[in-house]
C-alpha cells in the first residue's frame, strides 16, 4: 500500500537524481520514506538514495518494492508546476501507478522489479580525504574541464584541494583552500573520473548548497548531498580510471 | 556454472589446432564438463552465436557500438580502437590491446564472469529498445569488459559481433554433440535440422541419448531448415538417376515457410527470419486458400509485374526487408503464393512420407490457385517443354523431384535437382579492394570490380568480388596489388586498375548503389586473367546487352 502527497519540485529532484544514472529502478517503500540502490549499465557509477517520510505533506505506506521507467515518471512531471502538489497512489493489483496534479491524474504502468537488475551490495569504501564544497564551485569546475578533456583528476595535496583537466593542448586546473571551502579533512589522495559521469552527477549536485566529496588514491569517490529540503539525502560512488592490472 | 574463462581457454586451445577431429574433440570435452544450464548457451558461443538460430532475438551489436564500449572501457579515443582494430586485423586482439593500459575500473571487478553471467547480459542488451537505447548498449557492454581479464576479452569482443572466427561451425558442434554423449551423428544433424537448435539436441543427447534424439520432432512455429536443390547438368542424366520425376518451374522469387497454427499465420525467409509482418497479402491468401487447422507449409513467394512476368528478385527481397508503409508496399508490388511441399499436418510431421505422398496431401488442404503445377513424367521431350514453358514465362527454370523421396531439411541432395541456364561471364577490372579480419588480416579478402566505359575512358564499378578464392590466390594476389595500392582508409584500399578478373555470376541485376548502374548477383572469380589489360575488359555496353539478353531470354522463346 502506498499513498502520498509531495510538492512537484522535491519529487522532480528526486527522481532526476536516480535517473542522471539509470533508465529503470526498484523503489523500495517502507514504513518511514523510500529508498533505492541502483548502479548504471556499465557499472561504473552507483546511486544510493533517502527519502524521509518528512518530506512529503501525507505519507503511508506499507513494505513494498515497486518497478519505475523513470523516463516516463520525469516525463509526466514535465506537466506540473514547481508549486504544484503531487498526489501519488498505488494500484496493487493492476500494477499501476497513479499521479495526480491539478485535475490530471496520470495512471502509469509499473515495471516488474524483477524484471530490474538487483540492487547492488554497495561497497564500503576507506575514504580519507573529506571535502565539503558548495554545489556551484563543483559544477563550475566540471564545466571548465569538459572543455580540455573526458576525464578529470580530483584530488588533495598540501591542504589544497584541487581538480584538473588535462587536453591534447590545454589544460584546467581549479585549486581551492581549506577557506574557500565549506570544510576540508586533507589527506594526501588523487582519482581520475570519467567526465560522461561527472558531468550528469555535477548537474544535481550544482543544485545543492553543500557537497561531501570523500576520496582516495586511485579509488573510487563518493559524493554525498541533500535534496529535498534536507529531508532526503543522495550518494553517488564512480569508479576511477586506473592501471589494469 | 562455468566462468567465461574456461570458454576462452577452450577457444584458445581450439585456435592453436589445426585438425577437425582435434577440434572437435576439445569442443566435444567441454560440452562434457560444463552443466546443462550451460551446455545450452555453449553449443551457440563456440560457434560465434548467442542466440539460437529459430529465436527471433537479434543482439544488434555492429562495429561502431563494440569499439565505442571498447573506447569507454579503456578511455582510449574511438580513433585509437579503430587504428588498433586495423593494425592488428581482428577486434579481439585490438580489445585486448585497448584494454592493456589505462582502464576504466567498476565496483564489480574482482567477480568471476560465468558463461550465464556474458549471456544474461548479452540478453539484456538484446532487449533494449527504444531512445536512449543504444547508449545503455554500449554500457552493458563495457560492463562484460570491466569485469573481463585479458584472456576473456578477446572472445568477449569477437563473440558481442558474433564472428568468433575460432574455425568451429555446425559440423564440428554437430560430431562433438555425438563425441561427447556417445551418440549418432547421424541422429544428432536430424535434430538440429529439425528443431534449428543446437542447445535442445545436445541437451537431449545427454540426458536421453538416442532415443530421445529420435522423438525430436517438427515443433509447429519454429522454422526448420529448407530442402536445398542441386544443379543438374541436363535433364537426360536426372531422368536416368530418378526414372520419373516430378517437375515443377523453378519460380523466380523468394523461398518461404509457412506456419499455420489456427488463425494465425508466421511466414518465414529462406534464412528463417520471421518476415510475417512484410507479407500481408501472403497471410491473408494463406487464410483464404489453407483448409488445414494447423500445417507448415513450403513454397515461393513471386512478384508478378503488370505483364504478369516476375519481378526481380531484389523486389521481393526490398518487400522482406521493408518494415514501414507494408500496405503502401503491398499495392506496389503484389505477391503470389506457389506451393510445393507441406512438412507437417494436423499435429503430425510429413516429413518422412514420399513427395508423392506429401503432394496429395498439399491438393487436399490447399486451394490449387495457390500450389505450384507438378507434372510427375519419365519423358525427356515433356520436361523440355515445361522447361522451355517457364523461362519464357520469365521463372528460372525447373525443379526436378524424386518422387519417392522424404523432405530432408537443410539437405542439398540428389533428390531435389534444378535445371537452369548458365550465364556467361565477364571480364572486369580490379579497381578496389578490402583488408580482411582474423586469419585473412593481412590479405586483401574482397575485390571491387569495374567495366570499362569506352566513351568516357573511365572506369566504372560493378560490384564486389570475394568468393572463388584460394587462400594460396588470395596471398598472391595480395602480393600483386600492395605494388598497385593508390590509397588506404581503414580497411579500403583504392587500386591503380590493371588486374583483369574473369567473374561467374548468377545474374545482372539493376543497381543504384554502383555507378555502373548494376550489380551482380553472386558474384565469383572463375580466373585471374594475366593475358588481358584493362583496355581488353568488357564495356558497359556488354553488360547493358547480357542484361537486356537475360529478360529477353525469358520473354521470348526459352531457347538457350
Amino acid at each position: 500500500m502506498f499513498k502520498a502527497v509531495i510538492g512537484a519540485e522535491k519529487l522532480k529532484d528526486s527522481i532526476e537524481s536516480i535517473s542522471t544514472l539509470v533508465d529503470e529502478a526498484r523503489f523500495k517503500l517502507a514504513q518511514n520514506g523510500i529508498s533505492v540502490r541502483a548502479v548504471d549499465p556499465a557499472n561504473v557509477a552507483m546511486v544510493s538514495f533517502d527519502l524521509a517520510k518528512d518530506a512529503f505533506d501525507s505519507f503511508e505506506a506499507t513494505e513494498g518494492e515497486i518497478g519505475i521507467d523513470l523516463a516516463k515518471l520525469n516525463g509526466i512531471m514535465e506537466m506540473a508546476d514547481r508549486n504544484d502538489n503531487i498526489e501519488l497512489e498505488l494500484d496493487e493489483t493492476a500494477h499501476k501507478l497513479i499521479v495526480r496534479m491539478r485535475g490530471l491524474s496520470y495512471t502509469m504502468s509499473l515495471l516488474d522489479p524483477s524484471s530490474i537488475r538487483k540492487e547492488p551490495k554497495v561497497p564500503t569504501l576507506e575514504l580519507p580525504a573529506r571535502i565539503v564544497i558548495r554545489g556551484e564551485d563543483l559544477k563550475r569546475a566540471v564545466k571548465a574541464a569538459e572543455k580540455v578533456s573526458d576525464y578529470m583528476s580530483m584530488g588533495v595535496t598540501d591542504n589544497i584541494f584541487f581538480m584538473e583537466a588535462e587536453g591534447d593542448t590545454d589544460n584546467v586546473r581549479l585549486e581551492m583552500t581549506k577557506d574557500q571551502l565549506i570544510d576540508l579533512s586533507p589527506a594526501e589522495s588523487k582519482s581520475l573520473f570519467s567526465l560522461d559521469y561527472l558531468t550528469d552527477i555535477g548537474k544535481i549536485a550544482g543544485k545543492a548548497s553543500e557537497v561531501t566529496i570523500d576520496l582516495g588514491k586511485d579509488y573510487p569517490m563518493k559524493m554525498k548531498l541533500k535534496i529535498a529540503e534536507g529531508h532526503g539525502e543522495v550518494s553517488y560512488m564512480l569508479a576511477p580510471r586506473v592501471e589494469s592490472e | 556454472m562455468t566462468s567465461f574463462e574456461e570458454l576462452a581457454k577452450v577457444c584458445t586451445k581450439i585456435e592453436n589446432t589445426s585438425s577437425s577431429l582435434e577440434i572437435t574433440s576439445v569442443v566435444a570435452g567441454f560440452f562434457k564438463e560444463v552443466d546443462d544450464e550451460e551446455l545450452d548457451i555453449v553449443t551457440r558461443f563456440i560457434m560465434g552465436r548467442v542466440f539460437p538460430v529459430w529465436s527471433e532475438k537479434e543482439l544488434g551489436i555492429g562495429p561502431n557500438l563494440l569499439y565505442s564500449a571498447i573506447a569507454r572501457a579503456s578511455c582510449l579515443p574511438i580513433k585509437r580502437i579503430k587504428e588498433f582494430v586495423r593494425d592488428t586485423g581482428d577486434v579481439g586482439l585490438a580489445a585486448e590491446k585497448a584494454l592493456s593500459g589505462k582502464v576504466q575500473s567498476n565496483f564489480f571487478t574482482e567477480e568471476e564472469l560465468t558463461i550465464s553471467e556474458v549471456y544474461l547480459r548479452f540478453r539484456r542488451i538484446a532487449q533494449l529498445t527504444g531512445k536512449g537505447s543504444q547508449d545503455t548498449k554500449v554500457k552493458v557492454l563495457q560492463s562484460l569488459f570491466g569485469s573481463a581479464k585479458p584472456v576473456e576479452i578477446v572472445y568477449l569482443a569477437r563473440l558481442s559481433i558474433e564472428e568468433l572466427r575460432i574455425g568451429v561451425g555446425e559440423g564440428i558442434v554437430r560430431d562433438a554433440i555425438a563425441e561427447a554423449f556417445n551418440v549418432s551423428s547421424g541422429l544428432v544433424e536430424r535434430g538440429i535440422m529439425i528443431t534449428n537448435d543446437f542447445g535442445l539436441v545436445a541437451s537431449t543427447g545427454k540426458k536421453e541419448g538416442e532415443k530421445g534424439l529420435n522423438e525430436l520432432g517438427i515443433i509447429l512455429g519454429r522454422p526448420l531448415k529448407m530442402m536445398l536443390s542441386q544443379v543438374t547438368p541436363g535433364i537426360k542424366e536426372a531422368i536416368g538417376e530418378m526414372r520419373s520425376v516430378a517437375v515443377e518451374w523453378k519460380f523466380d522469387g523468394a523461398r518461404v515457410q509457412i506456419h499455420k497454427n489456427g488463425k494465425e499465420v508466421t511466414i518465414y525467409s529462406r534464412r528463417l527470419e520471421n518476415v510475417t509482418s512484410s507479407l500481408p497479402d501472403i497471410v491473408k491468401s494463406v487464410k483464404a486458400n489453407v483448409f488445414a487447422e494447423n500445417a507448415i507449409l513450403d513454397g515461393e513467394a513471386i512478384a508478378l509485374g503488370k505483364d504478369k512476368k516476375p519481378m526481380a528478385f531484389q523486389e521481393i527481397l526490398r518487400r522482406f526487408r521493408r518494415k514501414y508503409e507494408v500496405s503502401a508496399t503491398a499495392i506496389e508490388i503484389p505477391l503470389f503464393l506457389n506451393l510445393f511441399d507441406i512438412l507437417y499436418l494436423n499435429n503430425e510431421s510429413l516429413i518422412d512420407h514420399p513427395l508423392s505422398w506429401r503432394r496429395k496431401k498439399l491438393e487436399e488442404v490447399c486451394d490449387k490457385g495457390i500450389i505450384a503445377v507438378q507434372v510427375v513424367t519419365d519423358d525427356i521431350s515433356i520436361v523440355e517443354n515445361i522447361y522451355k514453358e517457364a523461362l519464357m514465362a520469365g521463372h528460372e527454370g525447373v525443379m526436378l523431384k524424386n518422387p519417392g523421396s522424404s523432405y530432408i531439411p537443410g539437405k542439398r541432395g540428389k533428390n531435389w535437382l534444378k535445371l537452369k541456364p548458365i550465364m556467361e561471364t565477364l571480364d572486369l577490372i580490379v579497381i578496389g579492394g578490402e583488408w580482411g579480419e582474423g586469419r585473412r588480416a593481412n590479405l586483401i579478402g574482397s575485390y571491387l570490380l569495374a567495366c570499362r566505359d569506352p566513351d568516357t575512358d573511365t572506369f566504372l564499378p560493378i560490384g564486389r568480388v570475394a568468393t572463388g578464392i584460394t587462400d594460396e590466390q588470395l596471398t598472391e594476389l595480395t602480393k600483386t596489388f600492395k605494388e598497385l595500392v593508390i590509397s588506404e582508409e581503414g580497411i579500403h584500399v583504392e587500386l591503380e586498375p590493371r588486374i583483369v578478373f574473369e567473374v561467374a555470376f548468377e545474374e545482372i541485376q539493376k543497381s543504384p548503389n554502383y555507378e555502373s548502374g548494376y550489380a551482380l548477383r553472386f558474384p565469383r572469380l572463375v580466373h585471374v586473367r594475366t593475358d588481358k589489360s584493362p583496355g581488353d575488359a568488357d564495356t558497359i555496353e556488354r553488360v547493358e546487352s547480357l542484361y537486356i539478353g537475360q529478360k529477353g531470354r525469358r520473354n521470348s522463346n526459352g531457347n538457350l
